[in-house]
This record gives C-alpha cells, structure tokens and sequence, in this order.
C-alpha cells in the first residue's frame, strides 16, 4: 500500500477533544505527522483583562475540567504573592488535599481512557467507577464534582469538619485496595503489558531536551516534579516521594500514574493527620499592587504555569496561562517517530493530553469584511439547512426574525 | 417444496436465526457489561437498535460503487444465513446435510469476512480502507488455525460430513474430550471472524473510526450488525455440533435445551475473553496466531492421528 | 549566601549591565531584565553555565510603545529566573530560541498569533492558536485590540 495521510480529529472517537493530526503512513508504520492546535482556544487570558480577580479566578478554573483547581490555584498564588498575602496553615494544607483529590480523579480517568484506547474497556469501566469515589468525595467538600471553586484570594472558601476527614480516610483505604488491585492488573496482564510496553519511547536525554513534564518526564527517569522542587500551598511540611520509571514508554508512564495514586494516598492521610487549626482565609484587598509573579503547580498531567502582572487596579494587566500539556507536544512528535498506527491513540494519550488547557482562548471569528473564506457563517448555516429540509424532506421551517 | 422454503425462511432458517441472533447479542451485552460492573441494556436492546438502523437513512460515498457498497451487506448476511442451514442444532441431521458439508459451512462463514473487506475497499474511504486490509491480514492469521481446529475432530470420525461427525461421537463419546485444545484454538479463532476483543483491529474505533464500516449507514449497516450477530451463534452452532456433541440424541425438547446451553455456554466463554483481554496491535496478532495458535491446532491433529492410528 | 544570590552574583560579574537590573524576588525566583542587543549571550549564558535547563514558557506583554517578552526558565532544582527584554512595537522582530529549546517553537507561534510579534528563523508550520480562517493582522492581546462588529 503506498503512503497515505489520514486524518485524525478534529473529531475522531479517539480523541476527547477537539484537535487535528495529520497522520502520514506506509502500511501500518508512522512516518510523520503534523498537528493543528487551537480548536479550543476561547481567548480566556484576553477575557481576564477585562474581569476582577475573583471573577477571573472563577474564570480561569474552567480553563479545563479536569484540572480545575490547578489552574485556580496556580492563578491565586501568583496574586497572593503580588499582593503579598499569606494564607492560613489550614487553607495551604486544604488547598493541597483538594489537589491530591484531583490528582487522583484525573490519574484514574487517564487510566481508564487509557484502557479504552488499547481496546480495554473493563479497565475503563473499573476506574472510571472507582473515580465516582473521589468525584463524590469532593462535591461533599467543595459543593461541586467539578470547577470545585473553593478557593478564594486569600485562602480558601469552606472549611472541613471531623465528619469529612472521616469519610475522606474511609474512601481513600477503599481506593488504596483498589489501585493495588490495578497495579497487579498493570504488572500481570499479558496483552496490556504487550500494548504498551517498548511503545511510544521517550528517552532521558530527550525528555531533558524538549522540555517534558509532569509523569511523562517522570516516567523517563526525570525526577520533575514542582511539589519537591518549588513547594507550594502545604507541600513543603508533608512526606512524599517522586514516582519516576526506567522504562520510557507508555508502559513507564502507566506505572508511575499508578504509583503516584498511591503516594497521594499517602499524602492525604498526611494531610488529614497533621492538619493544623486556626482560620481558612485571610481577608484581601480589592485592588491589587502594581507587581508580577510567576506561579508553578504540579498538575496531574505536569507543572502549570501562571503569570500575572497586575497595574494597582481591582483587573489584572496580563494573565499568561502556561498548560502542561503545551510543554509535553514537543515530546509527543519523538515518542511517535516510526510507531505504529494502532500505537498512535495510546502514545497521544499517555501524556494525558488537555487540549482545553493548552488552547486556553475565542472570542468570535469575524472577519473585517464580514464573511469567512472557504466557511459558513451562522445566518449561511441556518439558511442553508432549512432550505434542504424543504427540498428534500417538504418541511417548511418559518425564519423568525 | 412449501416445506423447504419454511425451513429456510422461517424455522429453523432465517427468522429464527434472526431471533436467536439478537437474543445471543444480548445474552453478549448483558454478561459483558455484569462483568465490567455496569448495568448493562434491556432484553429488547438489540432489537430495538435493529430496528433504529433500518429506520435511518442510508448515505453513500459519491466515489463508492453503489452495487458493491449496496450488495456486499446482503451478501455477507446471506453467506451466514446459508451457512446455518447445515448445521445440526438439536436433531442429528441438519436440513440439507450432504457428505463434506463441514467444509462448506466453514467456507461460508469465510464469506462475511471478505465482504468486510470488499466493503472497505469499496467504500473509498481512508479508514474503511485501513480497515479492510486489516480485516484481510487478520483473516490469513486465524482461518488456518480455526480450519485445522474444527476438522481434527473429523480425523478421528473419519468423515467430512457434520451428521457423520456426531454419529460418530454418539458411538464414542469418550473421544469428544480429547478435541478439547481444538476447541480452544477455535473459540479464540472465532474472535477474529467476530472481529471482537482482543481481535477487533479491524474495526478498532479509537485508531480508524469503524474500520470497514466507517461510511455505512441505516439498513446496510445494520445487515453487517445482523451478519455479525449471526455469525456469533453459527460459530457457536457449528462449535457445539463438532467439539460438544452431546445431546443429540434426547427427546426434542431435552435436545433443543441441550443445544441452547452449549451455545450460551460457547458465546460466555468468547464473552469472557472480551472481558479480560485488551486489543493486540496487527502484528502482534499475526504473530501470536502463527507462533502459538497454529502450533497448537497441528499439535491437536497428531494427537488425533496417533488416536486414530492406535485406539480405533 | 543562599543559592539564589549564588546566581545573582554570577550573573552580575558575568554581565555589568544587569547590576541593579537583576534581583532576588523571593525564594527560588529571580528576575533579570536586559535589553535585545545583549538578550542571546545571557540567555544563552543561563541555558549553558548557570543550569536553566527548562524553558517553561514566554510571555508576551504589550507595554504601550513596546512589545516585552519574559522568559520563563527554570533549573532542575526549582529555580527559576523570569528574563524580560523589549522590542520596539513598530518593528517587533525577535529571533527564535528553537535551537536552544524545541519547546519555544509552539510558545513562540503564539507570540505571533496573539501579539503580532515578527520571530525570524522559525520551521515553516502551522499557526497556533488562531484559526486559519483568522485574519493575519489582527492581534487579540495587544491592548488597542477591539472584537469587530460581524
């Protein structure tokens, strides 16, 4: 069969979102490939210029669905700093344990979409029911299963009682028994195992080089990760370890999702523990300073970086959102070198792809002169469609005006 | 004559195969989703999509070739359909038996497979383009394996046809037990004729969409749905005729209970295979079936020689 | 002398001109400004000698009469240094770091699309973030950018 390119996305079954790769092959094997990002882009940083911090916070929390309260929290740090707020013991160690939380609700949503794209879908199924867990854990804390919305500049907005540590120390020791349970699904099933192992390799020196994060750099032995290297919130009194791999691949990656599920386990006993008394928020101006900060967060998927420079007003001049999925693209190019086209899914999904994040931005796409070259606008659309359907199916639709 | 049409239309042809087919889809879905924690769809499920596909419009391809795109569905399900009537259910001798029938229904149950792929090809689409050679790779890895697995047990019968076969067994019913490895090659085999887990490369959605299938819509695809439910219990049929021939000679209805729980016991054990397995990639399935199946079903026809040789 | 003030002396002797340009923010973030004549040599100064070894990303400001760039790098060790340089907005011409870290190809797409930056020595490539169909002049995050009425 001679080389063809086929299409992948911008909507394809394999991907969650919308973003479109240019998959050029020969039989089966991958010879190159192209990718057009920013289907997703909603100009979100153009849209906090013109909003409040808070507002904007509320804003920047649903950049992304998944890893919501990374980027609130990233945001918040960076106007904390400029405004020069210390907040509560309580609310960093809250704050830290509403983010493990989501560590382990987007870990094994990964884990099942992973399943899913091998052609697993019992693994989806099992870790996708075991995430409800997590999920109704923090709409019990927050109010929300997502864009939890619990933090506000300053600290945060509710505040944890006995009952909640209870049940959060009740539903971590049943997820615990189950991500054991996959763990010896990852180290013993044979056809998972032979999916993903020696697929999608990504070498130390070249995960150095382009710059990856979060658990694909980890999983090519790159101990990268922002919770030990530039503690935030309550990471620098808690205990944990760095999961990395040697293996390289998808397999490496799947490994030290499944470690790192363990250690955040680990850590919310930790939290819960030691988790000192006093205040949630501390009370904070309108109006922030004139400054600028730059803030890292671990995501789940890699750091999250946030800039913000504000101007003395109660808007912010600039906000730069930096997702972790931007910095990994360039790893995915290699990982895919001379793979194989049933490989692709996976090796696109190991890096746990956040495209939202990663688009951010649209505004409305208007051209000067009012129409669009090669696309139907709105009105066109509308026209077009009930003109067919009275063509071809006699219905008569009425325009209002 | 009247007879003869009933036969192959009505029972136990084509609208009971149709039946049995849905209910076995979703004895399929049901078990499926219990095993992987989920409620799983009503007993009407399979009907009721059958029902919404044949109500929806079919939409083709403008380069397709329509008598090609439109044909090969009728075709494939009635390769299926022909191959049922040669298979004995529940009474020792099935409609039309003639000697070597063996071999026909398993070339007929070849038939879908290539007009798999002959829809893909025709269909002038990328990925029902990837899908159908796929489908054609796949074929030449598990249909040899598959053939060797189910005509050992006529080694030892010493009869192509699937009526000798269970005379046979009657007689000597010790012997069906020693087929035993043929009829694990073959269950694992069927996956790849079903195209399901761990063998589903062809259709694999998250890489090419629906494979073969990608541009068939409405009644044509659900004439591919149907040939594919069909091809579940024909599969199951002919396994339960050639490696569980027991109870064929009860009373009719101990004979027709006979045969549905071998049938639902065959589409459990591909169910349960569904369940544990993920999807290979091509080559690793190409491989495992040359380097493991293929191996195992030659070692089951020696042991069938050396039982006929010695035993018999 | 804490490590951050372990660079800063390094860079200062290295390069006079950041005396008073290079500050100690807080822990783990320092902050260098430096014009676009002498940004390479530094930058490239981080990148070999001092261990920034993670470019984690560039911002684009719109400062009025000039386009600012802040480059976000970062050591192994979590420290991190926000470099700034400025181009004039009328001719706003910077050169690609592609060479040094093949991550900045997509961040400095961006710079281009969003502040119409001009970034010389780019692989030819898609644009990103803006649609193909967006209109090439037309910059959404310099501040004079106003939503045109459809």
């Amino acid at each position: 069969m001679a080389k063809v390119t086929i299409p992948i996305g911008p909507q394809h079954p394999s991907l969650k979102e919308p973003e479109s790769f240019s998959v050029t092959i020969d039989g089966e094997k991958i010879i190159s490939m192209t990718m057009k990002l920013g289907y997703n882009h909603r100009g979100i940083e153009k849209a906090c210029e013109e909003r409040t911090y808070l507002q904007d916070m509320y804003l920047i929390e649903r950049i992304c669905g998944i890893c919501s309260h990374t980027h609130s929290t990233c945001f918040i740090q960076a106007v904390e700093e400029i405004a020069g707020l210390e907040i509560p013991r309580r609310a960093a160690y809250i704050r830290s344990l509403v983010g493990e939380l989501e560590r382990i609700h987007s870990h094994l949503l990964w884990l099942g979409v992973a399943g899913h794209e091998i052609g697993f879908d019992t693994l989806l199924m099992y870790s996708w029911r075991d995430r409800e867990i997590v999920m109704d854990l923090l709409a019990m804390l927050t109010g929300n299963r997502v864009n939890y919305a619990i933090n506000t500049i300053g600290g945060i907005r509710r505040d944890i009682n006995a009952d909640n540590i209870r049940d959060i120390l009740k539903a971590v020791d049943t997820l615990e028994e189950r991500t054991k349970y996959y763990i010896q699904i990852a180290t013993q099933e044979v056809t998972l195992i032979q999916r993903l192992s020696g697929v999608g390799t990504l070498s130390f020196e070249d995960a150095k080089r382009l710059g990856a994060v979060g658990p694909t750099a980890r999983a090519s032995n790159l101990p990268r990760d922002t919770r030990k290297d530039d503690p935030y919130a309550a990471y620098g009194e808690l205990n944990f370890k760095v999961v990395t791999d040697t293996h390289n691949d998808v397999y490496g990656r799947t490994l030290v999702r499944v470690g790192e599920l363990m250690e955040s386990y680990a850590i919310i006993r930790q939290i819960l523990t030691n988790l000192p008394d006093g205040p949630i928020a501390v009370k904070a101006p309108r109006k922030i300073a004139p400054g600028e900060a730059t803030s890292r967060y671990e995501a789940p998927r890699g750091e999250d970086l946030h800039y913000v420079k504000s101007n003395g007003s109660d808007k912010p001049e600039r906000v730069k959102v930096r997702a972790p999925t931007l910095a990994n693209l360039q790893s995915v190019s290699k990982m895919l070198e001379n793979g194989y086209l049933a490989d692709f899914p996976i090796v696109i999904a190991a890096i746990d792809p956040c495209f939202s994040c990663t688009d951010r931005m649209i505004v409305g796409v208007h051209h000067p002169d009012g129409e669009l070259a090669g696309a139907m606008d709105w009105k066109a659309l509308r026209t077009y469609s009930i003109d067919w359907y009275k063509k071809n199916r006699g219905v008569n639709f009425k325009i209002k005006a | 004559m009247i007879h003869s049409l009933f036969a192959i239309f009505i029972f136990p042809g084509f609208l009971f195969l149709c039946v049995i087919s849905l209910a076995a889809e979703f004895i399929d879905r049901k078990v499926y989703a219990r095993l992987q924690n989920r409620v799983g769809p009503p007993w009407f499920q399979p009907l009721a999509d059958m029902i919404k596909l044949f109500g929806k419009e079919d939409i083709m391809p403008e380069e397709a070739n329509p008598l090609m795109f439109k044909g090969l569905p009728i075709f494939a399900l009635a390769a299926v359909a022909t191959a049922f009537l040669y298979i004995p259910l529940w009474s020792p001798e099935s409609l039309f038996s003639f000697d070597c029938d063996i071999i026909v229904v398993l070339y007929l149950l070849t038939l879908p497979t290539i007009a798999f792929f002959l829809a893909g090809w025709y269909s002038t689409s990328l990925y029902a383009m990837i899908g159908a050679i796929r489908s054609l790779t796949q074929l030449f890895a598990y249909e040899v394996p598959l053939f060797l697995g189910v005509l050992a047990p006529a080694i030892i019968a010493n009869t192509w046809s699937l009526s000798g076969l269970i005379a046979f067994y009657r007689i000597h019913p010790v012997l069906a037990a020693c087929n035993m490895l043929g009829f694990f090659v073959s269950i694992i085999a069927l996956q790849g004729k079903l195209e399901k887990v761990p063998f589903d490369i062809p259709e694999a959605e998250t890489e090419i969409v629906a494979g073969s299938f990608t541009e068939y819509s409405g009644r044509l695809l659900a004439m591919f749905r149907m040939a594919i439910a069909m091809e579940l219990v024909v599969g199951a049929s002919l396994f339960s005729a050639v490696f569980l021939p027991f109870g064929f000679g009860l009373p009719l209805a101990g004979a027709i209970a006979a045969y549905i729980v071998k049938i639902v016991f065959i589409i459990l054990l591909s169910c349960l295979i569904r369940t544990l397995f993920a999807r290979m990639r091509i080559d690793q399935m190409v491989e495992f079936c040359w380097k493991y199946l293929a191996p195992i079903a030659l070692t089951q026809i020696l042991i069938n020689l050396l039982i006929k040789g010695m035993v018999l | 002398m804490t490590i951050e003030q372990d660079i800063q002396q390094t860079l200062i002797q290295q390069f006079p001109f950041l005396d008073g340009k290079c500050t100690v923010k807080r822990a783990r973030r320092l902050s260098a400004t430096v014009d676009y004549a002498q940004f390479r040599t530094l930058f490239d100064f981080l990148a070999d000698k001092t261990d920034f070894c993670i470019l984690c990303t560039i911002t684009g400001l719109d400062e009025g009469e000039q386009l600012s760039f802040i480059y976000h790098l970062a050591r192994e060790d979590g420290v991190m240094i926000d470099l700034k340089t400025s181009v004039p907005k009328t001719n706003p011409i910077i050169k690609t770091v592609f060479d040094r870290f093949p991550a900045a190809d997509i961040y400095e797409r961006e710079l281009i699309d969003l502040l119409g930056t001009q970034v010389e020595g780019l692989n030819p490539g898609r644009r990103y973030p803006l649609p193909d169909t967006w209109p090439i002049d037309e910059h959404p995050l310099r501040k004079d950018w106003k939503e045109k009425e459809a």
